[in-house]
C-alpha cells in the first residue's frame, strides 16, 4: 500500500511564500499529474515530497507513515529529473545500478535487477554505452531504469519529457502509461503540458500561484472546471471567456447578456448571483457550430488542420473568440460568421472566477 | 562556418602569435644558447647571436662545479610534489564546501582568502620565520613545504570552487535521493567529473610551488642538502667568476621534468580550461 497524503504543506523561500496549505490524498497505484503554469510551485512541491526540500510546515505521509523528516530512501520514493541527471562518466549499466551499489547489494541480485529493468526499458543492448552515446529518449529511459531498480513505493517525475521533441514525447507518453500499468506503483508526475496531464493522469492537480485550484479526473476537470483558471488551462484550444451581465437568475438557471448584446439562458446553479452582476461565460471552441442565428464573429485567422478548422476572430465588442469547426466548413478570413452553442455546454464564472455548477452536464464519478 | 578566416586574417593571427611566442620563448632560447658557449665567449663584443663554438661541455661540467646539483633538482621536485599533494588534500573538501554548502561567513571567508593571496610571501617572511622557529621547523623540508601550502590553498580553493560549481546540482541530488552520502557522492560522482579541473588546479599549484620555493628556501633553510634548485643555482656564483653557461644549463635541466609533465597533461589542461563553457 503506497498512499501519499500531503497535509497542509506550506513552503516559503525567505519572505516569498511559494506553496500555500496544500493538502492532497493520493491513492495507492494512482497516476497523479501536477500541472500548472511556470513558477506555480510544481517542482517545489515534488521536491518536498522527495525530501530534497524541507516544507516550512505540514506533514507528508506515505503508506500511512509520517515521513516528513525521513531521508528520501526511507520514504520509499525515487525521482526522475527533468535533465535526466545521468552520471556521464558511468556506463548505462552503472547508472542503473547506482542506487543498488549505494546499498551494497550483492552482485548477483544487483545484476538480475539491472537486467530486468533494462529489459523492461529496451536498453539491454545499450548497457555498456555511456549516456553521451545515447539519444534523448534512451537517456530518459536510463533515468527511469535507475528509478525502478530500487522498487520504490512512489515514483516522482519532474517534467521528464520536456527535453524531447514532439514525436518522441508522444511515444514516451504511451511508454510511461504502460510502465505505470506494469509496475502497479503510485506515480506523481509534474508537467506544464496539459496534453500530458489529460492523457496520462488518473487524476490531475491543477496548481496556480502555489495553491491547488482543483484536484480531479481529467474528464471532471474538462466538464466541471471549478474555476476560470482551470477552465482556461484545460482543453485545447483554450476556452473562450466572454464578459457578460446577469439579467435574471432563478432555480432553472441564469440569463445573461454577453458584452456585445447576445442574450442566453444558461442552465447553471445560480448560487448567490443576481441580476446586474458581472460574470464571464465560458464556451469551449469545440462546442460551437455554424448556424443561421447566434453569436456574430468576424474571422481574422483560419487554420485548416484537415479534420478541423480552427477559426480565430472577435465578437461584437472586440473580445477574442476561437472556434473549432469541421474541416470542410465554409469559412473565409475577413468574413463574418454566425455561431451557435448549446446552452448546456456553457460555463459561467462569477466575479471571483469560481464556477456556477452546470446542471445539465455529465456527472462525474471520480 | 565560424572558423573560416581569410588569408589576410590568418597571416595576421599567426603574426600576433609569433610576436607573443617570441617574447615568451626568447629568454629560454638565449638561456640555451648561453649554456652552449664557453664562458669566456659569453661577454665578447660585439655580441654574436650565432657562432661556431657551441658545445655541451657546460652540461657535463656543471655536475662537477656544483656536486649537489642532482640533489637540488630532486629537492625542488620533491618539495613541489609535497606542496601540491598537501594543498590538494586541503583544497578539495574546502572547495566543495564553498561550492555546495551554506555556512555562516561563507563569502566573507572567501574574500579573506583572496585578500591573503594579495600579500606575497615576502611581507610575511619575518612573522613566518618566528612561527617556523617556534614550531622547530627551520632548516627542514617542512620549512619550505608548510608556507608553500599555506600560500597556495586560497588560489586552489578559488580555482576548484568555480570548477565544481559547474557540475550540475541535479547529479548530486539524484545521488542523494538514491541514498548516497555526501562523501560517497563526492568520491563516485563529483571528483570523477571534476578530474580535468583537479588536474588544472594541481598543475597551477605545482607551478606556484616551484616558483615560490626560492624565497622560502633562502630564508628558512640553511641546510645545503635540503636546498631546492633555484637556491642551489647560487653556487655557480663563485668568488672570482660566475659560470653563467653552467648556471643556464643547470636551470634548463632543472625545469625539464616540469616541462615533460606539462606535455603529458596538456590535453587535460586545454579541456579543463574550457570545460563547461558550452552545454553539450
Ligand atoms: N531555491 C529557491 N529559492 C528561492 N525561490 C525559489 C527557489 N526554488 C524555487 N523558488 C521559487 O518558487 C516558485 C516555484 O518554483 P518551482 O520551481 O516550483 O516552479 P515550477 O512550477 O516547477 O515552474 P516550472 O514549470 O518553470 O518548472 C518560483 O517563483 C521560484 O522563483
Ligand atoms: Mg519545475
Amino acid at each position: 500500500m503506497a498512499t501519499l497524503d500531503l497535509n497542509a504543506i506550506s513552503k516559503s523561500f525567505g519572505s516569498a511564500k511559494v506553496l500555500h496549505d496544500i493538502s492532497l490524498a493520493i491513492k495507492d497505484k494512482e497516476f497523479v499529474v501536477f500541472v500548472g503554469p511556470s513558477g506555480c510551485g510544481k517542482s517545489t512541491l515534488l521536491r518536498i515530497i522527495a525530501g530534497l526540500e524541507e516544507a516550512s510546515s505540514g506533514q507528508i505521509v506515505i503508506g500511512g507513515d509520517d515521513v516528513s523528516d525521513a531521508h528520501p530512501v526511507d520514504r520509499g520514493i525515487s525521482m526522475v529529473f527533468q535533465s535526466y541527471a545521468l552520471y556521464p562518466h558511468l556506463s548505462v549499466y552503472e547508472n542503473i545500478a547506482f542506487p543498488l551499489r549505494v546499498q551494497k547489494m550483492d552482485a548477483a541480485e544487483m545484476d538480475s535487477r539491472v537486467q530486468k529493468a533494462a529489459a523492461i526499458l529496451q536498453l539491454t543492448d545499450k548497457l555498456q554505452l555511456k549516456p553521451g552515446q545515447l539519444s534523448g529518449g534512451q537517456r530518459q529511459r536510463v533515468a527511469i531504469g535507475r528509478s525502478i531498480v530500487r522498487n520504490p513505493k512512489v515514483f516522482l517525475f519532474d517534467e521528464p519529457l520536456s527535453n524531447l521533441d514532439a514525436a518522441l514525447r508522444g511515444d514516451m507518453r504511451v511508454e510511461l502509461s504502460q510502465l505505470h500499468r506494469d509496475l502497479d506503483a503510485t506515480m506523481v508526475y509534474v508537467t506544464h503540458d496539459q496534453v500530458e496531464a489529460m492523457t496520462m493522469a488518473d487524476r490531475i492537480v491543477v496548481l496556480n500561484g502555489g495553491r491547488v485550484e482543483q484536484f480531479g479526473s481529467p474528464m471532471e476537470l474538462y466538464h466541471h472546471p471549478a474555476t476560470k483558471f482551470v477552465a482556461s488551462f484545460i482543453g485545447q484550444p483554450n476556452m473562450n471567456l466572454i464578459p457578460a451581465t446577469v439579467i435574471g437568475a432563478d432555480a432553472t438557471g441564469v440569463s445573461v447578456e454577453l458584452d456585445g448584446g447576445h442574450r442566453m439562458a444558461l442552465p447553471v446553479a445560480a448560487g448567490t448571483v443576481k441580476a446586474g452582476d458581472k460574470v464571464e461565460v465560458g464556451i469551449r471552441p469545440e462546442h460551437v457550430e455554424v448556424s443561421s442565428k447566434g453569436l456574430e464573429i468576424s474571422v481574422n485567422v483560419l487554420e485548416r488542420l484537415g479534420g478541423v478548422s480552427i477559426t480565430y476572430g472577435v465578437i461584437g465588442d472586440g473580445t477574442r473568440f476561437c472556434a473549432s469547426l469541421p474541416g470542410d466548413a465554409v469559412i473565409e478570413e475577413g468574413r463574418n460568421l454566425t455561431l451557435s452553442v448549446a446552452p448546456e455546454n456553457c460555463h459561467v464564472f462569477d466575479a471571483n472566477g469560481d464556477v456556477l455548477r452546470r446542471q445539465a452536464a455529465p456527472e462525474m464519478v471520480a | 562556418m565560424m572558423d573560416r578566416y581569410t588569408k589576410l586574417q590568418m597571416v595576421g593571427i599567426y603574426a600576433c602569435v609569433a610576436v607573443f611566442l617570441t617574447f615568451i620563448l626568447l629568454p629560454f632560447f638565449e638561456m640555451f644558447m648561453a649554456s652552449l658557449r664557453p664562458l669566456e665567449h659569453l661577454f665578447r663584443s660585439p655580441y654574436q647571436f650565432w657562432s661556431d663554438d657551441f658545445s655541451f661541455d657546460a652540461y657535463k661540467q656543471m655536475w662537477v662545479t656544483v656536486p649537489l646539483l642532482g640533489r637540488y633538482i630532486f629537492n625542488s621536485i620533491y618539495i613541489s610534489f609535497m606542496v601540491t599533494g598537501l594543498t590538494m588534500i586541503f583544497v578539495v573538501p574546502a572547495a566543495y564546501a564553498y561550492a555546495r554548502l551554506q555556512f555562516p561567513f561563507k563569502n566573507l571567508s572567501l574574500g579573506i582568502f583572496l585578500g591573503v593571496n594579495m600579500f606575497t610571501g615576502a611581507v610575511l617572511l619575518i612573522p613566518l620565520y618566528r612561527v617556523l622557529r617556534t614550531m622547530g621547523l627551520l632548516n627542514t623540508y617542512w620549512a619550505m613545504i608548510v608556507p608553500g601550502v599555506a600560500f597556495l590553498i586560497p588560489t586552489g580553493i578559488w580555482l576548484l570552487r568555480s570548477y565544481l560549481e559547474k557540475i550540475p546540482r541535479e547529479l548530486e541530488e539524484a545521488a542523494f535521493v538514491d541514498g548516497a552520502s555526501r562523501l560517497y557522492t563526492l568520491r563516485r560522482v563529483v571528483l570523477p567529473l571534476a578530474t580535468p579541473g583537479l588536474i588544472v588546479v594541481g598543475v597551477a599549484v605545482f607551478i606556484g610551488a616551484y616558483a615560490q620555493q626560492f624565497l622560502f628556501a633562502i630564508t628558512f633553510n640553511q641546510t645545503r642538502e635540503l636546498q631546492p634548485l633555484p637556491a642551489g643555482l647560487y653556487e655557480f656564483i663563485g668568488y672570482q667568476s660566475v659560470t653563467w653557461n653552467e648556471m643556464m644549463a643547470a636551470a634548463l635541466v632543472g625545469v625539464l621534468p616540469v616541462m615533460v609533465i606539462f606535455l603529458f597533461l596538456q590535453k587535460y589542461l586545454v579541456a579543463g580550461l574550457t570545460a563547461g563553457a558550452v552545454k553539450e
